[in-house]
């Protein structure tokens, strides 16, 4: 289900993000945000110290995006990143990956991550429905009667 | 039967000594538990066995803190601070005074380990093997670095201690330790003592008031009527909970510490002096000190910004200080506002012409009633619907 030829967008964030990092790092990736249709990640694995002005950034990062019609989502989140994230409740509002490579992936799937799962992993108790193999005469119900 | 102790805080024998044992450079036996420093709890299972003679020896890290106030079994104490090999020989030498004062037998434990053993049955066990040294392991076989000296074994002692309680020179019938143990190595054991204690695991009991059934809160513990909070859960003296906060699944706040509004703890342990920004969810983690440890992450991290962790003055006349200075502040920057801000007041909007108008679709009737005054035999249809819908 390929649907976007559009580039996606890595970026990686610097090591501390107070609020004079912050403020740079969202000056470099706003050209990316307004663009139309922006595919952005940012790869979280060199933070080590993040406060609420980089929580802060990376909202308004997300809102410039979704404003754009665009998604911004976050791969390979450091400990500590994960922790502030979590803290301040911003995490449940991106899409987090493990790596870059699987966030930049996910851009190029119509589907979203929640649904594909589903399609991919029936969850458990969930009968599979046989499949059915047309009988050799024509007869779509012959294979199904010899399974059964 | 003369017994006396000596308590050794902190020297921990492991290489990775600094780190084990300790929460941002503070050792995990001063810290509050349920309202009381690991080593009062300590002292006072001594006490309560009739040891009252007991002698602390701490290492040099371990005198960092004005934050964990020395209780009056603490402050009663003889102690000794010291570093190094030097910890070990001001140990030794704590026990060979009380060796020449007469005494039969001297306990010595290290804290380290957190242990609720029967004193009484671990001399009866050293009394009866007629050992000169008896080591108290858990269930496994491991040392718990309790032991049982005899007074009168001051080469025992002596190597016992030489050894940083590793290793005895004589081996003996160890005592084996039936009770509730925490090695309190990190802050994840720390959690769990107080958790423990919380549930009635072990004999540590919240100091404080139980206001509800599972709820204890210490004295001058303030909680806004809008903060939740839900058993069991302890808060601690002088603590408070502002509005619209929540307490709940057995999290602990310590004393002085502060949870600010909207902020949700969840089965996590507030240390003390600790103030937990607003809005914020505190979750599995032990919060202090400018840090924050999570407990499913297995990670400790740094919080410099004071809008998630920070910490609250050490000293009464300092925190009245910041009040005061909060009041002012606040003051005057209301009265601005209230005077040059924007009024939010919404005006009435004006409708359209158009709109005030009413429309010839209404001002049609919609049923046709007969002039005649006879009634039709037939209900409407349209009024059969509203009707239909209107019983559901």
């Amino acid at each position: 289900m390929e649907t976007s030829s559009r580039p996606v967008v890595v970026k990686r964030m610097p090591e501390r993000m107070n609020l004079k990092q912050a403020r740079k790092f969202l000056k470099e990736v706003e050209p990316f945000l307004v663009s139309d249709r922006p595919q952005v990640v940012f790869d979280m694995s060199q933070v080590r110290h993040i406060d609420a002005a980089g929580v802060d950034v990376l909202l308004k990062c997300m809102h410039a995006a979704v404003k754009h019609d665009g998604d911004l989502k976050l791969a390979a989140l450091s400990p500590q990143a994960a922790v502030v994230l979590e803290l301040t409740r911003a995490g449940r509002l991106f899409e987090i990956y493990d790596t870059s490579t699987s966030a930049a992936k996910s851009f190029s799937c119509f589907l979203p991550n929640a649904i594909k799962h589903v399609y991919e992993q029936p969850p458990l108790g969930v009968l599979q429905m046989p499949v059915v193999q047309p009988s050799p005469d024509g007869d779509p119900h012959g294979g199904s009667k010899q399974a059964a | 039967m003369d017994i006396r102790a000596v308590v050794l805080i902190g020297g921990a024998a492991s290489n990775d000594a600094p780190t084990t044992e300790t929460i941002n450079g503070v050792p995990i036996a001063d810290l509050d538990v349920l309202g009381l420093p690991v080593v009062d709890r300590v002292l006072q299972r001594l006490e309560q066995f009739g040891i009252s003679a007991i002698s602390t020896v701490c290492d040099g890290r371990s005198d960092l803190p004005a934050f964990t106030p020395r209780s009056r079994f603490y402050a009663s104490l003889a102690h000794v601070n010291a570093t190094g090999d030097q910890f070990w020989q001001a140990a030794e030498d704590a026990f060979v005074k009380y060796a020449e004062q007469g005494a039969d037998l001297v306990l010595a434990l290290r804290i380290g380990p957190y242990v609720e053993v029967d004193y009484e049955a671990l001399v009866q066990h050293h009394l009866d093997r007629h050992c000169a040294v008896t080591m108290a392991v858990d269930g496994e076989g491991a040392s718990l670095e309790l032991f049982a000296l005899s007074a009168s074994a001051r080469t025992d002692a002596a190597a016992l201690f030489k050894n940083r309680m590793q290793r005895m020179r004589r081996e003996c019938a160890p005592f084996r330790v039936t009770g509730y143990v925490n090695r309190l190595r990190n802050a994840q054991d720390l959690r769990q003592l107080g958790a423990d204690g919380l549930m009635a695991r072990n004999t540590i009991r919240p100091e404080g008031t139980e206001i509800k059934p599972g709820v204890w809160v210490g004295q001058n513990a303030r909680i806004h009527h809008k903060a939740r909070v839900v058993a069991p859960a302890f808060i601690g003296a002088h603590a408070k909970i502002r509005a619209s906060a929540l307490i709940t699944r057995g999290s602990i706040i310590e004393h002085h510490s502060e949870v600010d509004c909207g902020t949700v703890v969840e089965n996590s342990s507030v240390l003390p002096f600790t103030r937990v920004g607003a809005g914020l969810d505190v979750m599995h983690s032990v919060v202090g000190f400018r840090r924050l440890a999570h407990l499913w992450q297995n990670v400790e991290v740094e919080i410099a910004d004071e809008k998630f962790v920070g910490m609250v003055p050490l000293t009464a006349v300092s925190r009245l200080a910041g009040s005061t200075a909060a009041l002012f502040a606040f003051l005057p920057m209301q009265i601005f506002r209230g005077i040059f801000a924007p009024s939010q007041r919404k005006c009435a909007t004006k409708i359209p012409e158009s709109l005030e108008q009413a429309s010839a679709v209404l001002e049609s009737p919609v049923l046709e009633v007969p002039a005649s005054g006879a009634e039709s035999s037939e209900f409407p249809s349209n009024l059969a619907v509203a009707r239909r819908y209107g019983d559901q």
